[in-house]
């Protein structure tokens, strides 16, 4: 009897996979080989194609490791890597998690400046000094993407260079029958709300403060300040005028760009990485980009480098999981896919983007240029990694207050003492 | 038939054979028979129930204990070290507008649900209690939600119900201007997700009521008849109370699904449109583990949750179940 009911409790065991001391990814599989997971995210650009491909290549450069990929079940890979950690199975390498409470947490393994001498910015995203995910690409976030046919239509002939002109375009545009502009949210994909805000707060605060976010980490800023609260109030007031239309919140981000793609409104405020979906998926009408306006006609190009992979610090074999990263972002071909695929600008020393790149890219590539030689690029609020950037799950938050900005739930006031309420959640 | 072909009971209940006498006094006999069945018996009871048992210990009661322990600390794995905090977070809970939201949001949902879909599934469960494959055919057609996933149903209402969803393109096409935002309209998603949480448990509640009115004994119908009431009447005095067990099933069954909404407000709105719009406790917990991670006080959160859902449901269980004994 005693030996049945022994029997029994160690079938049981077996079959539901407990064991003392089990790590998922810490066996080397066969032949020699160390197994590493790696955490993906897949969208309308970055397919799991894209993905398979990609890691066949790394893999082929790094002997010895076998990944065995993980995607997201959405685009928010951060939320998903912190549920992941949080059951201790934080995956051995991810694909633009942001690092920020990973790093401070020790979970994330640092690269060294050897290992970063490749990037044009090594620094990027660093927290305390030390850099947890690779620099490898800049992204212009946002670009005002437009339809040349309906401003045409609305008898606009050049695009807007201060932030009144906006305001005019987007009236020339509502009265003739237009949607000004198409901002999205829907679904699990809030996050897509933010782009607008993100402009308005790169003119409108970081232009004129560009360590804005360390400032109200110290304490010395609250969002409350005028400046954040004019950031947040022409959000408030483009929803109000109808130049952006509330119901386009329950559009997910695929349903965003589609609507874009099928004339439902006139301006796309979106990450860089639209530009090569519009090139590759070209819609009836031709599309033109501007960076978005300030108030002084003076130029502000918010962007983001980073966005690479990071490695975990519980890796089986860190140096191996390090070498592969390295491997992934820094290999031409990869970099030629992101770039075709997700309107990526590579920030790696020596690369060139494919020279068959069309027409929105090479616009998109010249506002991030302009504003380089302009010196006026700063951060995309909302979209930081790194020292100065949102506490973890910030930006989420401030995502769903954009939805009451628009809506009209909440006013720019109240929008910024709720971000201040949040912050003080977050960090507590 | 003799003693010995009879068998005796033994305390285990079983009937066991009598043995052959064999020469032994029978107080030795007695005292080896209560003691002899009861260890083998014992020991495959065990043998079967200790799959399930040592499931639930591990998969349940463990996981319970351990968002006990830490809803009386601060765990954050961003922000170690962990400390106990006592009830501090349940004192923080119960001022919290956020959590407070959600749970008017759930109560909302959970009202919703059990009305419409136990009015509208007896509704339906007495039209289709008729003989005939087509019948027989709707049946299976309305429990065919029941069967999918909440996130296979959320991605198709998904498709119904955003701005450029079929709904709104035939409300269009109608010569509606401007079509309500079912799920962008801060007053109306939270009924869009009660909405379809209702439509999937449709076909659950008809299922029961059907096999409730199945039940329904015709002569008393018949009698009924006879006695001169009209179809009012017999639906009060003779099917209704009938279907007692049936309604208390399905509103337990409906409390508890509106109690754990979380799929759908996932998929469909991600708690908005806005902040807190159409957040239920379920996704509260979820949200503020890992957007917030504040494991702490979201296992906090879980437990409220825990205990307010088993109460709600055994006063319910209970009132209703007394309801049964009266009629």
């Amino acid at each position: 009897m005693r030996r049945s009911l022994v029997f029994s409790l160690v079938t049981l065991l077996a079959v539901t996979g407990c064991g003392v001391g089990a790590q998922p990814s810490a066996t080397p599989a066969a032949g020699g080989k160390v197994e590493l997971s790696f955490l993906v995210f897949e969208t309308p650009n970055l397919n799991a194609a894209f993905w398979d491909a990609a890691i066949a290549r790394a893999s082929a450069k790094v002997p010895g490791v076998t990944i065995k990929k993980l995607v997201t079940p959405n685009v928010d890979r951060t939320g998903y890597a912190k549920q992941l950690d949080a059951a201790g199975n934080l995956p051995d390498i991810l694909q633009s998690v942001n690092p920020a409470g990973f790093a401070q947490a020790g979970k994330l393994a640092p690269f060294t400046d050897e290992e970063l001498k490749n990037f044009i910015a090594p620094k990027a995203g660093a927290i305390d000094g030390k850099v947890y995910q690779l620099p490898y690409n800049t992204q212009v976030i946002p670009v005002i993407y437009y339809n040349k046919d309906a401003f045409a239509k609305a008898g606009i002939t050049e695009t807007p260079r201060t932030y009144k002109e906006l305001l005019d375009v987007s009236a020339k545009l509502k009265a003739a029958g237009v949607t000004p502009f198409v901002v999205g949210g829907g679904g699990a994909d809030t996050w897509a709300d933010m782009y607008p805000l993100t402009g308005t707060v790169a003119t409108d605060v970081y232009k004129k403060t560009p360590d804005w976010l360390t400032r109200r980490a110290a304490g010395s800023v609250k969002f409350t300040d005028p400046d954040f609260v004019k950031a947040a109030q022409k959000v408030a007031d483009l929803a109000k005028a109808g130049y952006i239309d509330p119901a386009g919140l329950s559009r997910s981000y695929a349903d965003t760009e589609q609507a874009f793609r099928d004339g439902k409104g006139a301006m796309y405020p979106m990450g860089s990485w639209f530009a090569t979906s519009a090139d590759n998926t070209k819609p009836d009408f031709e599309i033109g980009s501007f960076p978005w306006p300030s108030d002084d006609g003076s130029p502000v190009t918010p962007t983001f480098t980073g966005g690479g992979t990071s490695v975990s610090a519980s890796a089986p074999d860190v140096e191996l999981a390090k070498k592969w990263a390295l491997a992934f972002d820094e290999d031409k071909e990869n970099n030629d896919a992101f770039v075709k695929l997700d309107g990526s600008i590579p920030a790696i020393k020596g690369y060139t983007p494919p020279a068959d790149m069309g027409p929105v890219y090479q616009a998109t590539v010249d506002i991030y240029q302009k504003g380089m030689q302009d010196n006026s690029i700063v951060n995309a609020f909302s979209q930081e990694t790194g020292d100065g950037s949102l506490p973890p799950g910030l930006a989420d938050k401030a995502a769903l207050g954009v939805q009451d900005l628009i809506t009209g739930k909440k006013s720019a006031t109240e929008f910024a003492a709720y971000l201040d309420d949040q912050w003080a959640k977050a960090t507590e | 038939m003799t003693k010995t072909e009879q068998g005796v009971r033994g305390r285990d209940g079983l009937r066991t054979p009598r043995p052959p006498h064999d020469g032994r006094g029978d107080g030795h006999r007695a005292h080896a028979r209560a003691r002899r069945p009861l260890a083998p018996v014992l020991g495959r009871f065990a043998l079967f129930a200790l799959p399930g048992l040592v499931a639930y210990v591990l998969f349940v009661l463990i996981p319970i204990g351990m968002t006990a322990y830490y809803s009386l600390t601060n765990r954050n794995p961003f922000n170690p070290p962990t400390r106990f905090v006592g009830l501090r977070n349940y004192g923080e809970l119960f001022g919290d507008p956020e959590f407070l939201r959600a749970l008017v949001n759930t109560v909302v949902i959970t009202v919703i649900v059990s009305v419409l879909a136990n009015g509208g599934g007896l509704l339906i469960a007495m039209l289709l209690d008729r003989r005939g494959k087509f019948y027989l055919a709707l049946r299976s057609v309305f429990f065919t939600p029941v069967v999918l996933s909440s996130v296979v149903i959320s991605v198709i209402w998904q498709a119904l119900l955003t701005d450029d969803g079929l709904l709104n393109v035939l409300l269009r096409r109608l010569g509606v201007e401007n079509p309500p935002g079912w799920l962008s309209d801060p007053s109306l998603a939270l009924y869009s997700i009660a909405w379809i949480i209702t439509w999937q448990m449709l076909g659950f509640c008809v299922v029961v009521y059907l096999a409730g009115l199945q039940g329904v004994p015709r002569e008393l119908q018949e009698a009924a008849a006879i006695d001169g009431a009209g179809p009012l009447s017999r639906f009060r005095n003779v099917t209704w109370p009938m279907l007692a067990p049936a309604l208390t099933i399905n509103t337990v069954m409906l409390l508890i699904t509106g109690f754990k909404a979380y799929d759908q407000v996932q998929v469909l709105t991600n708690g908005g449109p806005g902040t807190g719009t159409t957040a239920t406790m379920a996704f509260q917990v979820v949200q503020t583990a890992f957007t917030g991670n504040r494991i702490g006080y979201s296992s906090a959160m879980a437990a409220v949750m825990l205990v307010l859902v088993a109460g709600v449901s055994v006063v319910v269980l209970r009132l209703l179940q007394r309801r049964e004994v009266s009629q």
